[in-house]
């Protein structure tokens, strides 16, 4: 192991120390501990599918696609009103199509003209399309609170009640949420290693000149397709937990920092990233905010709030590629 | 040594091209031809303008004039992959491997114009596209057993040596099986062994596969007798085109390459 991953490892132990410390307070009992951490893990599933739409994106073109979240709203809200006239999965077919379509006209008029611009460029390019989609996606589909129902009972199971005393509870929606998350995780893995077109892909991500020169074009518009596509997961799983409604387009506000943990070039990044950024916030706002309280005398809660990005800080000053990313050397 | 090809028509044709950077001239009204199965070498000092030929040929590069007319076709505005599809494959000087990427499915992106199966097939591997992929694999394989890289096949491009990675980068622009081949400086920062080893690759691939070769280089023995024809570009101008002998005896060539070369 070289020196140059010590801080990152002596951050790692410091996070496991932090998270390892609740465990001696005298009033938490193993079956409480678990159940947050498990809470901590479900809502970081969900960060994660968020965040791999960023990391898609941005290693195969470079572009930090801000109009993320917006998609995830947008895909939300067309799967609930057209599951409003037809089956669910018949939704969920259609809004494959509608975000297919999206990238591609995304990709046509938006992408292509821009090509070989500055990175800035296409960042701002993406900030407008987030609100055109935002603004569209109410033209459209209607600006209430919609809903999408997926058919799972809303009561958590308890479950290990053997082996914990009392139990851990868990939502049924969570853990669909997560299986789905994991599925999406082998389905993607399988298609960027074993397939032509991802290969492909890897190949432009890469070096778009040296694809360019043995005969692939640029081929963005299947990125922005796939990466619609996990803004449908993500939006069927946060509208069916939250209710389709525009506050949803913030969960990508909470992927930033997921992504600059993960880093932003690796999918397995946004999935771990996710993960910590999840498990810690849950905990920070459950183990640490009574013991702020108690010592300083605060008010207490927000923690949840504002963890992640300072968390995310710490990762920028000790590695800012994150964890999972790629290490640039550039020749001066 | 060059008894065994028969050397045709001209297949490339370069006219009158002129190439400049805001006020740069880095070429100025160049015009060569290339000639079937021939190897023809593109020589001159650095800065010459020899790359930014290759980049005009395969289309990175789009001149301000003159033409560039490949198999009866002039193009006057070309992208590099659609270069590619005329069958125009090419290497680099500073490599452009997929670094992340294994050998095999390095070599096995040069095979992608020639992919019919759709993404849909190709994801659920149905019938015809798994037979593709293994017809296309075996191409590949074929390939690597020239190049004599078969033990390298499933490492990491990155984690190979410089020489190496110069032949996985010769093996992706044949796996296209192209009409035309540009190598960009193939024996650039190699000792003298891989340079006898790439060498002779050359010369088995222009007689093996037939295939047609334009290849730059600044180290003149080398070039000399590998080439059949040289190309030598001075300033961005043509100073000299001629067989390796005739170039050789140019008092042009002399005074502006070997003469600044030995000053």
């Amino acid at each position: 192991m070289s020196t140059k991953n010590l801080p990152v490892i002596i951050l790692i132990v410091l996070l496991a120390i932090g998270m390892a410390l609740p465990l001696l307070q005298k009033d938490t009992t193993p079956g409480f501990y678990v159940e947050v951490v498990l809470g901590g893990l479900m809502s970081g599933v969900l960060y994660s599918l968020v965040a791999m739409g960023f990391a898609l994106i941005f290693k195969a073109s470079g572009v930090f696609n801000f109009a993320q979240g917006a998609m995830v709203l947008f895909a939300a809200l067309s799967i609930a009103r057209i599951a409003e006239h037809m089956p669910l999965w018949a939704a969920l077919a259609a809004t494959v199509v509608i975000m297919a379509a999206l990238a591609w006209v995304i990709e046509r008029l938006v992408l292509r003209p821009l090509v070989n611009q500055e990175a800035i460029v296409l960042f701002m390019a993406t900030l407008g399309v987030a609100f055109f989609l935002d603004g569209f996606g109410q033209t459209v589909w209607g600006s209430d609170i919609y809903k999408i129902d997926l058919g799972i009972a809303k009561e958590p199971v308890l479950i290990l009640e053997n082996v914990f005393q009392g139990g851990i509870l868990v939502n049924r929606d969570d853990a669909v949420a997560a299986a789905l998350a994991a599925l999406l995780v082998v389905g993607l893995a399988l298609f960027f290693q074993k397939t032509p077109t991802g290969r492909a892909l890897r190949a432009v991500a890469d070096d778009h000149q040296a694809a360019q020169s043995i005969g692939i074009p640029l081929i963005w518009v299947i990125v922005w397709a796939v990466a619609g596509v996990v803004a449908i997961v993500a939006g069927t799983v946060w509208g069916s937990k939250l209710g389709v409604q525009f506050s949803l387009q913030d969960v990508a506000l909470k992927a930033l920092p997921v992504v600059i943990l993960g880093g932003l070039t690796s999918v397995p990044g946004a999935i771990v990233g996710g993960l910590i950024v999840g498990v810690g916030e849950k905990m920070a706002e459950v183990f640490l905010s009574p013991v702020l309280v108690k010592t300083f005398d605060l008010a207490g809660g927000g923690i949840e709030n504002w963890f992640a990005y300072v968390l995310a800080l710490v990762f920028l000053l000790v590695r800012p590629e994150g964890l999972f990313g790629e290490r640039h050397i550039d020749r001066v | 040594m060059t008894t065994a090809r028969k050397i045709g028509e001209p297949v490339l044709v370069v006219d009158n091209v002129s190439l400049s950077f805001g006020g740069v001239r880095a070429l100025s009204n160049v015009s060569f031809d290339v000639r079937r199965y021939e190897i023809r070498a593109i020589i001159g000092p650095n800065g010459a303008g020899k790359s930014s030929m290759l980049n005009v040929i395969n289309g990175v590069y789009h001149p301000q004039s003159g033409t560039v007319t490949h198999e009866g076709v002039t193009r006057r505005k070309v992208d590099p992959h659609e270069a590619a599809a005329h069958g125009i494959a090419r290497t680099f000087q500073s490599l452009a491997l997929f670094k992340g990427m294994s050998v095999l499915d390095n070599i096995m992106t040069g095979r992608n114009l020639r992919m019919r199966s759709n993404l849909l097939a190709q994801a659920i591997r149905v019938g015809p596209a798994d037979r593709e992929e293994i017809a296309h694999r075996a191409v590949v394989e074929r390939i690597i057993d020239f190049l004599e890289i078969q033990h390298v096949r499933k490492t990491p491009v990155g984690r190979l040596p410089y020489g190496l990675q110069k032949r996985v980068d010769l093996a992706r622009a044949l796996a296209m099986e192209p009409a035309l081949l540009l190598l960009d400086e193939p024996m650039a920062g190699m000792n003298l062994e891989e340079k006898q080893d790439m060498c002779r690759f050359i010369l088995d691939v222009n007689e093996e596969f037939g295939t047609t070769i334009v290849l730059i280089e600044h180290d003149m023995s080398v070039v000399m007798d590998l080439s059949d024809r040289v190309v030598v570009l001075d300033y961005g101008r043509l100073i000299a085109d001629g067989t390796p002998d005739e170039v050789r005896a140019n008092p042009d060539v002399i005074s502006a390459y070997l003469g600044a070369a030995q000053a």
